[in-house]
């Protein structure tokens, strides 16, 4: 009994990890960073495995960014005149359109969760940084019930298929500077939860 | 099978350390003002409610096609 509280309580650290890493791709795919935000990547990173040289490297950009720059650089690799260079769908990813059949099954996934868009938001939800959003909240309990299960669901359903490729694709993007090892970082991770979901038996 | 299912946690836990996620400590804090909204407004409600963040909202707008 108690050692599995302890092993609960253990547990939670590296789930709550998993929530920060989300969390932070999350906010980094949605708008580009502040200042303030610019200035706390620049501290991050280790040597000791390839997740921490990615955010090494990422440390070494943030330094040398600035804020406008950045933005600028979003916009190109995101939004672009008419579109950006990446369209970051899972839709897009899955079948080469938008609105195709991975946002109707996402949409319903979501309904069952009781997630929705802003009111007034008339985007589709398959945007890498709302998904990401959404496994912070699993993970942390914030919907769903937390079990390690439903976030495998959501993530083998929903991320596993297509986000890889799409920050793979981020990371080789001619737009990249800022963003290429945010597109590591992302890569890297992807491959971590898919290898870590499968332990979980 | 309980004794399994605490042994591949651990191996997941293990392996989830030595992945290198701790790397990121501390970005809850410098993500804060854009932090993920929390689930439902009203308690009562948990599984209910929740609204993609303003930033993605931003990010939709901006991404308009």
């Amino acid at each position: 009994m108690v050692d599995s509280t302890v092993a609960e309580r253990l547990l939670g650290e590296e789930e709550e990890l998993r929530a920060q890493v989300y969390g932070l791709l999350a906010r980094l795919l949605a708008a580009p960073p502040d200042a303030a935000l610019l200035g706390f990547l620049a501290g991050l990173g280790e040597r000791e495995t390839e997740f921490g040289r990615a955010l090494l490297a990422l440390a070494e950009r943030a330094r040398a960014a600035e804020v406008e720059a950045v933005a600028d650089e979003y916009h190109e690799l995101f939004v672009g005149v008419g579109r950006g260079e990446l369209l970051p769908y899972a839709s897009y990813y899955l079948t080469g359109f938008l609105y195709e059949r991975p946002l109707a099954e996402l949409r319903s996934d979501l309904r069952q969760l009781g997630v929705a868009r802003a009111e007034g938001n008339k985007e589709p939800e398959d945007h890498i940084a709302s998904l990401c959003e959404v496994m912070a909240g699993l993970v942390r309990g914030a919907f769903g019930d937390g079990s390690l299960e439903l976030q495998r669901r959501f993530f083998m359903r929903h991320l596993e298929p297509w986000a890889g490729r799409f920050f793979q694709d981020l990371e080789r993007a001619q737009a990249a500077r800022f963003y290429a090892p945010v597109g590591s970082l992302g890569r890297l991770f992807v491959d971590i939860e898919r290898a870590a979901f499968a332990m979980a038996g | 099978m309980r004794r399994e299912k605490r042994a591949s946690g651990q191996g997941r836990r293990e392996f989830l350390k030595l992945a290198g996620l701790g790397a990121v400590v501390g970005t809850v804090a410098a993500v804060a003002g854009e932090r993920p909204a929390e689930a439902a407004g009203s308690a009562g409600a948990p599984a209910s409610g929740y609204r993609l963040t303003e930033h993605v909202k931003k990010a939709y707008e901006l991404a308009r096609f």
